[in-house]
């Protein structure tokens, strides 16, 4: 329904990328409970062991925390972690796709380093 | 605690073994998808934990009791399945109220929207149902009887797809409310694997996997290029499935236990890395041949 | 989810009303049997004629319920072997059973079947009476009513009920049999049949016969009820025994 069913990305990643966009929203405040296994079991049609399996990688990565008997609250610094991890992954991962193709066109990387240097943000923004 | 424990199950049908030393356990109030091929034992399996066949060897325990000729086990549990033929004297709300007299947690309200709301017609019999509405009117029996453990044997027969849409909703809402352990055998694990916590998957009576579907779906990866390339990259794993591409290309489907740098790795030499769908994993794993199909065109 | 805990009883008694409406057909061919029954009894279940000084013939023809209570055993027997068929059978398993509460719960309906078999077998006699009375003119009748000889009645029915139970316990044992093995349908006439004919020929009293007479013939009532329920839990004991092992298949 909601959820990119191909296959690339698992649906408890892709659920614990919905919820960090819900916080990040501002949906969810800090010290807010968020939604539990069955809430979102429900709204997804998914098994809530899923659902629990995208709640606990938020929850190892402290983006959450638990409250024994009451269920997952967003953690105080909830947004700066997100908006961290985002940053560090999504960058990483072009980064990484860019020096991959650039080694396929064999491009050196000094040239793509100029490519870097006088590629106009401006532009890029645009 | 542990609803179903099977050790060393063998079941023997003139000759031939239905079940061949199966063993597996099931936790409680878990929805487990029970996959395999026709034939390779789904159905036996069920008839066995819900007492109406008796195991040829083997130990098998449903709720710590042998489920053969158990009252208290045959009061746990309900067994729907295609091939169940339901009195032809009584109509359908009788049978709903019979149903009702048997299980103390039947809900005869949720019963009765669910008849009204798949137009089923309470006072006509089932053998005048069609198969699909059979199936429909079997899944409002299970549904409703809220027994602890409920098994459906290919419960979507029939259906066409917005009433099989429907149902898989239905008893995802009834578990999220009153939790159960549920097995579901069925072909369409595209459809359900969603549904699903846990999946076993059966061949020739055998289980050959039993793990949560979230695993399964990271557990083999699919690799395509260069059958010079793949070979030299699989040589130390279990090759699942393999098929060839053009004149020197392979797609091979091998056991996911890389590290994401020898990944990265593969791609750099050339290696296209997809991820395998959980219905066609199940697919290769079952198949007879590592070729599948294909072999049976490709001899001679 | 916690489990339910069901007691024997309590699993009978429901199998019992259950089954009392989705057996409920074998009532249709009680009634069909019984009237067809009445049919043949039109002309008299037996007779006997004379006649005396030439002008004066005389013929009395009985008119019982007779046949109608014999067509009832054949019922009973009947019934009871299609309950051990498997479409009849796997009717429990849809909901909760084990083979003891489907056999006990077998056995009370056929105890209801025979008790409701046997009122309408003796009640049937009145109705032949009422038919030949209207239908077939010049004659004249003995005695229709019930006062007259209530204790006969009640004690018709009560017999009849429960050899009609004896026939229905016969039929489940051997309804059992031929589900447990196919072979039995040939070897349980063949052994039957064999009996009378080999019996027949040698021109001894035969098996069959004398079993005829340990029940039809008995004069004590209490010794009649004995013989009745004992042979009854017998058959249906054996039943029982032999079917605790039979799979649900198909």
């Amino acid at each position: 329904m909601l959820f990119n069913l191909d296959g690339t990305k698992p649906i408890y990643i892709q659920l614990s990328e919905w919820l960090e966009n819900e916080i990040l929203n501002g949906n969810f405040e800090s010290d807010q409970k968020i939604y539990s296994q069955y809430q979102l079991a429900e709204i997804f049609n998914i098994n809530p062991a899923t659902a629990a399996k995208g709640l606990n990688i938020l929850a190892d990565e402290q983006i959450l925390y638990k409250k024994r008997g009451l269920g997952m609250f967003v953690a105080n610094s909830a947004k700066e972690m997100i908006l961290a991890k985002r940053k560090n992954q999504t960058l990483k991962r072009l980064v990484q796709e860019i020096v991959l193709e650039a080694g396929r066109l064999q491009v050196s990387k000094e040239e793509l380093i100029e490519m870097i240097k006088t590629a106009d943000i401006g532009e890029a923004e645009k | 605690m542990s609803v179903i424990e099977c050790s060393g199950l063998t079941k023997v049908y003139g000759g031939a073994k239905a079940l061949n030393n199966l063993s597996f356990k099931i936790e409680e109030n878990k929805i487990t998808g029970l996959i395999g091929r026709n034939g390779a034992g789904k159905t036996t399996l069920l008839k066995i934990i819900a007492g109406l066949l008796k195991e040829t060897s083997g130990e098998l325990k449903v709720f710590s009791e042998k489920p053969f000729n158990s009252l208290q086990v045959s009061a746990n549990v309900i067994f729907l399945h295609d091939q169940m033929n339901l009195p032809t004297a009584l109509n359908l709300k009788e049978l709903l109220e019979t149903a009702a007299s048997f299980y103390p947690n039947w809900d005869r309200e949720l019963a009765d929207r669910l008849l009204d709301y798949f137009s089923l017609n309470p006072l006509q019999h089932y053998n005048g149902l069609s198969k699909g509405m059979k199936s429909t009117f079997n899944m409002i029996l299970g549904l409703s009887a809220r027994v602890p453990l409920t098994m459906l044997d290919e419960p979507t027969s029939g259906m066409d797809a917005a009433v099989r849409k429907d149902f898989y909703r239905a008893l995802l809402k009834e578990y999220l409310a009153y939790p159960r352990t549920i097995i579901i055998s069925s072909h369409h694990l595209s459809e359900i694997e969603d549904l699903l916590e846990d999946i076993l998957l059966v061949k020739e009576g055998k289980e050959i996997l039993h793990m949560p579907v979230d695993i399964l779906k990271e557990w083999a990866i699919g690799l395509q290029g260069k059958t010079t390339v793949i070979d030299e990259w699989t040589q130390n794993t279990e090759v699942i499935y393999t098929k060839s591409i053009g004149i020197d290309q392979s797609y091979v489907v091998v056991r996911n236990h890389f590290s994401e740098t020898e990944w990265q790795r593969a791609r750099n030499a050339g290696i296209d890395l997809t991820p395998v769908t959980s219905s066609d994993l199940c697919v290769y794993l079952t198949s007879k041949t590592k070729g599948g199909i294909d072999d049976v065109f490709n001899k001679g | 989810m916690s489990l339910t805990k069901v007691s024997l009883i309590d699993v009978v008694k429901k199998q019992y009303i259950y089954k009392l409406k989705a057996y409920s057909q074998v009532f249709m061919s009680l009634i069909f049997l019984q009237l067809l029954a009445v049919l043949f009894s039109m002309n008299g279940v037996g007779s006997m004629g004379g006649s005396t000084g030439g002008s004066v013939e005389l013929q009395v023809k009985y008119f019982s319920a007779d046949f109608v209570a014999a067509f009832t055993m054949l019922w009973g027997f009947i019934t009871a072997i299609l309950i051990t068929t498997k479409a009849y059978r796997n009717d429990d398993f849809v909901f909760v059973t084990n083979r003891v509460s489907s056999n006990l719960s077998n056995a009370v309906f056929l105890l209801t079947a025979s008790v409701i078999g046997g009122i309408t077998a003796m009640l049937s006699s009145y109705l032949l009476k009422v038919i030949v009375y209207y239908f077939i003119s010049d004659l004249s009748i003995k005695s229709i009513t019930v006062l007259e000889a209530p204790m006969e009645l009640l004690l018709g029915i009560f017999s009849t009920i429960l050899y009609v139970f004896l026939f229905c316990a016969l039929g489940y044992l051997v309804g059992t049999l031929v589900q447990i093995s196919k072979a039995f349908t040939v070897l349980l006439p063949a052994a039957f049949f064999g009996t009378l004919i080999l019996e027949g020929l040698s021109g001894k009293a035969g098996t069959v016969a004398n079993v005829f007479d340990f029940f039809f013939t008995e004069s004590s009532l209490v010794l009649f009820i004995v013989k009745i329920i004992v042979s009854a839990g017998l058959l249906f004991s054996g039943a029982f025994v032999l079917s605790n092992r039979l799979e649900v298949r198909g």
